[in-house]
C-alpha cells in the first residue's frame, strides 16, 4: 500500500573508532561527521588550528588579544584550549589580565551519544563590569549557577543591576557571533546540528532568537507564557512574597526568569528542567514563545 | 520563482489549527486551488497528529517546524520534528475495505497522506526527522 512512500533514513555512516585520526581520514569523505574525540587525537598544533575558530576574533579584539597567538599586547597568554587525547570534549577558556580564574569566555563542546554535538557551556561576561557573588553561597559553597545553593543577597543585587539568573557579571552580548562560529566549525566537521540545555528562561528566550527549536520543552515554554498572562496561575503567584516575585515581573523576560529561578513553577506543578534545544546548521527555526517580549 | 514559508509551534493538538490557518494564508497569496489547499491541510494535519501522538510520546513535547515552498507547478511541504524516529514500515495498514463499524479508530494518517499527495519522502538523522510531501498544482 505504501509503495510510493520512499523512506530514506539517512545512511548510517560508520564513524571509525578513531583512536588515531590521520590526515588521510580528514581529507577522506567530507560528508562524514568527525567527532570531537577523533579531533582530540590529532597533534596539539593541528587541534589548535581547528579549534581556534571557536572563539570569535571580534570577542578577542575587544581585549586586544591576538587571534593567532591568543596573547595580549604584553605577550601574556589569555586563551587556553583543553582538548586532551581520549577526551570527547573541547573547552576554550579566555581570561582578562593576569589571573586565569578571571574568565570572560568559556565554551565547552562535547560529543553526544547520537554522534551529534552538545554545547555544554557558553559563558561570556564583561570582565570589567561589577561582579556579583551569586556563584558562591554564604558558606562558601559553589551554587552551580544557583541551581544547587543560592546566595539570596547577591542574587537580589544582581537582579537590581539588570543581570539574569546564573550571571555573575553583565554579558558580552556576543552569542550571535559565537553561534555563527560554532556553526561554521560544525559544518567543517560535517555535523548538521548541535544541542544544548537552556539553564534559565532568559537563555531559552535568547536561543529562540538565535534560531533554536526545542527537542523537549516547547510546550512548557508555551504554558509558562500563558500562565504569566493576567489571570494565569503564575501571574497570581507573583504575590510579592519574595524579592523575586514582584507583581510586574510577568512583563519581562528577566522578571519571569528570576521568578522561575525562585521556584514559581511549583504553582503549575512544573520544574525548570529537561528542556533541550537544537540548532540546525544554517536554519533559523523561528520559535517565539514570548512574542513582543520586553527583555 | 518560488516562495518559501515557515512556521514553528509546539507539538500539541492546539497547534494544528494554527498550521491550517498558516497554509490557508500562504496558499491564498498564490491563488492555489481550494481543493489543493484542502488536501494539503488534511495531509499536514495527519502528519502532525502522528508526531504529537507518537513522535513526542513520553516526553515534554518539542517543536514542529512546518516549512513549504510554493513553486509555479508544485508545492513542497517539509515537516520537521525532533521526537522519536517514525518507522513507516511498522505502521499497521488500515483495512479500508472493512465495514465502518468493524474498523479500528485512527490509523488512517499515512493512508490519507498517500492518497492526497503526489510524492512522500521521510528522512531521519541526528538533526531531526523530516517528512516531505510534494503536491502538484493542476
Amino acid at each position: 500500500m505504501f509503495k510510493r512512500l520512499r523512506v530514506n533514513t539517512e545512511p548510517k555512516k560508520i564513524i571509525p573508532d578513531l583512536e588515531d585520526i590521520s590526515v588521510s581520514q580528514l581529507i577522506g569523505d567530507a560528508s562524514l561527521p568527525v567527532t570531537i574525540k577523533a579531533l582530540n587525537s590529532l597533534p596539539e598544533n593541528a587541534k589548535l588550528r581547528l579549534y581556534r575558530v571557536l572563539i570569535p576574533v571580534q570577542v578577542l579584539a575587544e581585549f586586544d588579544i591576538n587571534p593567532r597567538t591568543w596573547k595580549n599586547l604584553e605577550k601574556i597568554q589569555q586563551v587556553r584550549m583543553d582538548a586532551e587525547q581520549g577526551s570527547d570534549k573541547v573547552k576554550i577558556h579566555a581570561w582578562h589580565g593576569d589571573d586565569p580564574q578571571n574568565e570572560f569566555f568559556y565554551l565547552e563542546l562535547a560529543d553526544n551519544q547520537y554522534n551529534g554535538i552538545d554545547m555544554n557551556f557558553l559563558i561570556a561576561n564583561n570582565p570589567t563590569s561589577e561582579k556579583y557573588r551569586t556563584d558562591y553561597d554564604n558558606e562558601g559553597r559553589d551554587t552551580l549557577f544557583g541551581t544547587v545553593h543560592r546566595n539570596i543577597i547577591e542574587e537580589e543585587k544582581a537582579m537590581q543591576a539588570g543581570l539574569s539568573p546564573g550571571q555573575v557579571r553583565e554579558g558580552l552580548r556576543c552569542s550571535s557571533i559565537v553561534f555563527t562560529h560554532v556553526e561554521t566549525f560544525l559544518t567543517m566537521m560535517a555535523h548538521h546540528a548541535f544541542f544544548l540545555e537552556p539553564l534559565t528562561y532568559v537563555s531559552a528566550w535568547i536561543f529562540e532568537k538565535r534560531g533554536f527549536a526545542y527537542s523537549k520543552g516547547h510546550q512548557l515554554m508555551d504554558t509558562i507564557h500563558k500562565e504569566f498572562q493576567p489571570g494565569g496561575k503564575l501571574h497570581k503567584a507573583l504575590d510579592g512574597s519574595t524579592p523575586f516575585r514582584q507583581p510586574d515581573q510577568w512583563k519581562s523576560v528577566r522578571g519571569r526568569a528570576w521568578a522561575i529561578h525562585d521556584g514559581i513553577l511549583q504553582a503549575i506543578d512544573k520544574k525548570w528542567d529537561d528542556l533541550k534545544m537544537i540548532k540546525q546548521v544554517g536554519r533559523h527555526a523561528g520559535v517565539s514563545t514570548f512574542p513582543d517580549a520586553e527583555y | 520563482m518560488s516562495q518559501r514559508y515557515q512556521i514553528t509551534r509546539a507539538a500539541e493538538l492546539k497547534s494544528l489549527s494554527v498550521f491550517r490557518e498558516f497554509i490557508s494564508d500562504c496558499c491564498g497569496r498564490h491563488n492555489v486551488p481550494e481543493g489543493t489547499v484542502f488536501e494539503l491541510k488534511l495531509a499536514v494535519d495527519e502528519a502532525c497528529t502522528n508526531i504529537i501522538e507518537h513522535g513526542y510520546k513520553g516526553m515534554d513535547p518539542g517543536s514542529i517546524i512546518l516549512a513549504f515552498r510554493i513553486e509555479p507547478d508544485r508545492i513542497l511541504v517539509h515537516i520537521t520534528d525532533f521526537g522519536h524516529v517514525f518507522e513507516p514500515a511498522d505502521a499497521p495498514k488500515p483495512n479500508v475495505e472493512a465495514a465502518l463499524e468493524d474498523r479500528e479508530l485512527g490509523g488512517l494518517g499515512l493512508y490519507l497522506i498517500y492518497q492526497t499527495m503526489d510524492n512522500i519522502d521521510y528522512q531521519s538523522s541526528d538533526d531531526g526527522n523530516t517528512l516531505t510531501f510534494t503536491k502538484f498544482i493542476k
